[in-house]
C-alpha cells in the first residue's frame, strides 16, 4: 500500500503501510533495493538490511569513524547519513575491497601484516579511510597520515602500528 | 505508531521554499545531514518532514567575482578546505573550514547547513562574522541578503523566516596586504569543537599604524561576538603590545562567556583575552598576499 502525498505541488517519496520508502543503493558495485523508514541512517540500513557488518557503531556521533563508508570514494560517517540520501552515489564498505577470489585489498594486507589492531572494531573505518587517504595523497607522509586519519579512534591505541600499516600499503599500492 | 516521518526531494529553490510555507516548522531542511541526524537520533528535534535540498542544481559554485568570494550553500566543508579558488583569495576560509571536525563529517557538512544550524560551537560562523560575509537566502517573497553578524540570533536560531533557506555565502575578498587568521582552541582532544575559536583580520599602514582591525570570538557565547566600538579604538594607533592587550581585555570584558564540558565562563574570559591577543597578532604578522 502506498500514499500519494503531495505538497505545494512536490510529491514526497511513497510510502507502504510501515511508513518505508523504496530506496536504490550502489553497494559494493551491486545495485540493492530495499524499504527503509525516511530517518533510517546509512549504517542501520547497511547492517540490518544487507547484512554488511563491516561498519560499526561506535559512538554514534559522527567522532570515532567505526561506520566509516566510501561514498564516491569520500569516507563519511554512517552513522550521520539517512540512507534515502545515500542514493545515487557508489558505496564502499569493507566487504567491497577483497578481490574477485577472495585476494585481500594491499591495504587490508598491510594491516595484517603489521598487525595494526588489537581488537579489530575500528579496523574497517580505518582501512577505508586510508584508502580514500592514499587515493588523494600517494605519497602521503607519515604526518599527513596521521592529520587525515585523526579522526578514526582506536580505543585499544594501536596508533602506531596502524600507521606503519598504511605507510607499508602506500609503496604496496604504488607497485 | 507516530505519523511517518515524509521526505521531500525538490529539484528547485522555488519547490522547496512552498513545501516549507505550507508545513511550517514540521518541515526541516537537509543537506548534508550531519547536523540533522544527530539532532533526530538525539530526539532534540522530532519534524514530520524533510526537504532535502540536495538535488538542487546550482548550488555548489565557488567562484570570485566582483571582489567577493561566493560558496553555494552545498559545497562541502571539505571541498571549502581544498578549494584552490578559496585559497588563493580569502585563505583563512579555508583553513577554518579545514579545522571541523574530521574528514568524515567535513565531506558531508555543507556551508548552508553549518549556516543554518547556528551552532555556537562551529568554526566558520566567526570567521565569516569578522570577514565581513553576507549570507543570500531565499523565500517565499523571493531573496535577501543578511550580514552575518545579524543572521546568528541566539542558539540553534538564525535570522531565517521558517520559508526561508540559504542559498550561499559571499565573502568580500580583504584588500591586499590583510593578514587573517583563526585559531581554534580545543580543550579535549584535537578533533573536538572549539572551546573557543578567534578570527583575527588585521591591515596595517606603511608606517605600522592600524588601516583595519577585526577580531571576531566564536564558541564562547551564543553567537559569535563582536565589538566594532572596540576595533574602531584601534584604528590609526600603532600595533603595539598595549594596544593589542587594550583590544583583547576589551573583548574579555565584554563576551557574555557560557558554561559548558569544554570550559566554564570564567576560563573562556581568559581565553578569549588570551586568543584575541595572539588572533591579532599572528593576523598582523600573516604574509601579505
Amino acid at each position: 500500500m502506498t500514499a500519494e502525498d503531495t505538497v505545494a505541488g512536490v510529491t514526497a517519496r511513497a510510502v507502504d503501510g510501515d511508513g518505508r520508502i523504496s530506496i536504490t543503493l550502489q553497494v559494493n558495485g551491486r545495485e540493492q533495493r530495499i524499504q527503509v523508514r525516511p530517518h533510517h541512517t546509512l549504517l542501520e540500513v547497511l547492517r540490518n538490511e544487507l547484512g554488511l557488518t563491516g561498519p560499526r557503531e561506535g559512538c554514534g556521533v559522527g567522532m570515532c569513524g567505526a561506520c566509516t563508508v566510501l561514498v564516491d570514494g569520500r569516507p563519511v560517517s554512517g552513522c550521520l547519513l539517512p540512507a534515502a540520501l545515500a542514493e545515487g552515489h557508489e558505496l564502499t564498505t569493507i566487504e567491497g575491497l577483497e578481490g574477485p577470489n577472495g585476494e585481500l585489498h594491499p591495504i587490508q594486507q598491510a594491516f595484517v601484516d603489521h598487525t595494526g589492531f588489537q581488537c579489530s572494531y575500528c579496523t574497517p573505518g580505518f582501512i577505508l579511510t586510508s584508502k580514500a587517504l592514499l587515493a588523494e595523497q600517494p605519497d602521503a607522509s607519515r604526518d599527513e597520515a596521521r592529520a587525515y586519519l585523526a579522526g578514526n579512534l582506536c580505543r585499544c591505541g594501536s596508533y602506531v602500528k596502524i600507521l606503519d600499516s598504511v605507510m607499508d600499503a602506500k609503496e604496496r599500492l604504488k607497485g | 505508531m507516530p505519523e511517518p516521518l515524509r521526505l521531500f526531494q525538490p529539484t528547485s529553490i522555488e519547490e522547496a521554499v512552498a513545501v516549507l510555507a505550507e508545513l511550517g516548522d514540521d518541515a526541516k531542511v537537509v543537506a548534508g545531514a550531519t547536523a540533522l541526524t544527530l539532532l533526530y537520533r538525539q530526539r532534540l528535534i522530532a519534524p514530520g518532514a524533510l526537504v532535502s535540498i540536495g538535488r538542487i542544481p546550482g548550488l555548489k559554485t565557488i567562484e570570485v567575482v566582483d571582489g567577493e568570494l561566493r560558496l553555494g550553500a552545498l559545497v562541502s566543508h571539505r571541498e571549502v578546505e581544498l578549494s584552490p579558488v578559496v585559497r588563493g583569495s580569502i585563505p583563512v576560509v579555508a583553513d577554518a573550514f579545514g579545522k571541523v571536525a574530521n574528514v568524515r563529517v567535513r565531506n558531508a557538512a555543507t556551508v548552508g547547513g553549518v549556516m543554518a544550524e547556528s551552532d555556537y560551537a562551529s568554526d566558520p560562523p566567526a570567521v565569516f562574522v569578522a570577514l565581513d560575509a553576507v549570507v543570500d537566502v531565499q523565500g517565499s517573497n523571493g531573496k535577501r541578503s543578511i550580514p552575518a553578524s545579524e543572521f546568528f540570533v541566539a542558539f540553534y536560531e538564525t535570522a531565517l523566516e521558517h520559508d526561508e533557506i540559504v542559498i550561499g555565502v559571499r565573502v568580500p575578498v580583504p584588500p591586499a596586504g590583510t593578514g587573517a587568521v583563526y585559531h581554534k582552541f580545543v580543550t579535549r582532544s584535537s578533533e573536538d569543537r572549539p572551546c573557543v575559536g578567534v578570527a583575527g583580520v588585521v591591515r596595517l599602514h606603511a608606517d605600522g599604524t592600524v588601516a583595519d582591525l577585526r577580531v571576531a570570538v566564536g564558541a564562547a557565547a551564543e553567537t559569535p561576538q563582536r565589538f566594532r566600538d572596540t576595533e574602531a579604538l584601534a584604528i590609526g594607533k600603532p600595533l603595539d603590545a598595549d594596544l593589542i592587550a587594550q583590544v583583547a581585555d576589551a573583548y574579555a570584558d565584554q563576551v557574555d562567556t557560557l558554561d559548558d564540558m569544554r570550559g566554564s565562563a570564567w576560563y573562556r574570559t581568559e581565553m578569549v583575552r588570551v586568543w584575541v591577543r595572539r588572533a591579532i597578532e599572528s593576523a598582523a604578522a600573516a604574509p601579505a598576499r
